[in-house]
């Protein structure tokens, strides 16, 4: 039992940490716009006309079963000037079970093929309910889902809401990922 | 007393889910270690490394960009190569490094770039060809996209530039442990620049080599894991007198090269 209790009230500890981490990060303010800013980075705690979800909260929408659910994470690009034999092998992406992936919806700023093709995404997914529940997400410390959600309030949705502790908070939560393929416009491919 | 067993069995159950969640992920993980390593050393065995060699990095880093990584090896003098992997980064291979006559292997310091929650992987190579691995799993995660510092045209104007600083004061018969610092971007092609919200064409540190009077300190294989402004931290044989030169080389094709005059002690 004492074998248990130790590592157990490590993680209490590590928890309590995790919390005043957060604490210290909500200092960080709301860009009036979109944010332009490198991607990873310290991110507000929270969103203008958005709901800030944590997992608990999350658990609860996704299992009423209306919810869409956007990961909004970059997907890795590999460099033209990599040595050819250097290996390049990105990890199947993994994300929250029933997201769909459209990653660059969360840049700072759209193409207008881009943009068009995000909105006319998100409408299907919607059923062009204004109304229905959208999540969006990323990583923690990731503006990406910031942007993205901000950018869907600017559409017209109406119940956005914005999960700042990502996939990997979902892990952490003990959920399981799972693997996913990115929803791309059309002639996209950098 | 009641309620201390029933916290301890809240616990035991607590761990019992955790592990269950792990153990899916285990799997993956230790499959995909295991595509890498067939892809990096061939047919090769893998040695579990005991006490051979030692990996320390943070358990959950604070800066993704930027983690301090120390390998350290048992015995130096059977050392030909140390190889650091990050599994779960896009290129996973971080550096290889290799050791000439002056150099001494016992302890090689790097500060790399991971993307997501992930096993590193050492690797020592000895003089007779086995292979020895150690890892660890470090949290850490969006280090490929952080921005490379605050690189502007004036930063980059000083690309190449150097700093040799000892952290040890030379000893009759004992390597001496130097810190290379080398201002670089090291973009990786990841990095969104500000003013255009493009991509930063990914431009780093391929190689770099060190040489002490003009034997072979190290050979260092690079390129976009290493974190920007590149440090090195690695060990002299017989640092007593002469000069230390480096060379870097990086995928612009430019070529950086400085030396320090062991007589005044190189520190920067």
């Amino acid at each position: 039992m004492s074998s248990r209790t130790v590592p157990f009230s490590r993680g209490l500890a590590a928890a309590a940490f995790a919390v005043f981490a957060i604490t210290a990060a909500a200092e960080v303010p709301e860009p009036q716009s979109y944010w332009m800013g490198p991607m990873h980075g310290e991110v507000p705690a929270a969103l203008s006309g958005a709901r800030v979800l944590h997992a608990p909260e999350l658990a609860v929408l996704l299992a009423q079963g209306q919810a869409v659910l956007i990961d909004a994470a970059a997907a890795p690009r590999r460099p033209d000037n990599l040595a050819p034999e250097a290996i390049w092998k990105p990890v199947p992406h993994r994300d929250i079970a029933g997201s769909i992936w459209l990653p660059d919806l969360g840049a700072g700023q759209l193409t207008p093929d881009q943009d068009s093709f995000y909105r006319a995404r998100l409408m299907a997914l919607t059923a062009n309910d204004l109304d229905r529940p959208i999540v969006f997400y990323c990583h923690p410390q990731c503006w990406a889902s910031w942007n993205a959600a901000k950018r869907a309030i600017g559409y017209g949705y109406r119940r956005v809401a914005w999960y700042p502790d990502g996939a990997e908070g979902w892990q952490d939560a003990g959920h399981k990922l799972v693997a996913a393929a990115p929803e791309v416009p059309p002639q996209a491919g950098h | 007393m009641r309620r201390f067993f029933l916290a301890g069995v809240a616990a035991g159950v607590l761990l019992l889910a955790g592990a269950a969640v792990a153990q899916d992920d285990e799997a993956a993980r230790a499959a995909r270690w295991n595509d890498l390593a067939h892809e990096i050393f061939g047919a090769k065995p893998l040695q579990a490394g005991g006490a051979k060699i030692a990996l320390e990095a943070p358990e959950r880093a604070e800066d993704a960009a930027l983690v301090p990584v120390t390998i350290s090896v048992e015995n130096p003098k059977e050392v030909k190569s140390l190889t650091l992997v990050i599994d779960d980064n896009p290129a996973p291979v971080a550096a290889r490094v290799t050791f000439g006559p002056v150099g001494d292997p016992q302890s090689l310091k790097l500060r790399v770039r991971i993307n997501q929650y992930t096993y590193m992987h050492a690797i020592e190579e000895t003089k007779d060809g086995a292979l020895y691995e150690t890892h660890r799993f470090v949290k850490a995660s969006g280090g490929c996209s952080a921005p490379s510092g605050s690189y502007d045209a004036q930063a980059l104007a000083q690309i190449g530039q150097m700093k040799l600083r000892w952290l040890s004061k030379p000893q009759a018969g004992q390597a001496r442990q130097a810190q290379l610092l080398i201002r670089h971007p090291n973009f990786n092609g990841m990095q969104k620049d500000e003013a255009t919200q493009g991509y930063t064409p990914a431009r780093f540190l391929k190689t770099v080599d060190v040489s002490l009077n003009g034997e072979t300190v190290l050979h260092l294989d690079s390129d976009i894991s290493l974190a920007a402004d590149p440090a090195i931290t690695f060990g002299v044989n017989r640092p007593d007198k002469g000069k230390l030169a480096i060379t870097a080389r990086d995928s612009d094709n430019a070529v950086f090269e400085q030396s320090f005059d062991l007589g005044t002690g190189g520190s920067g």
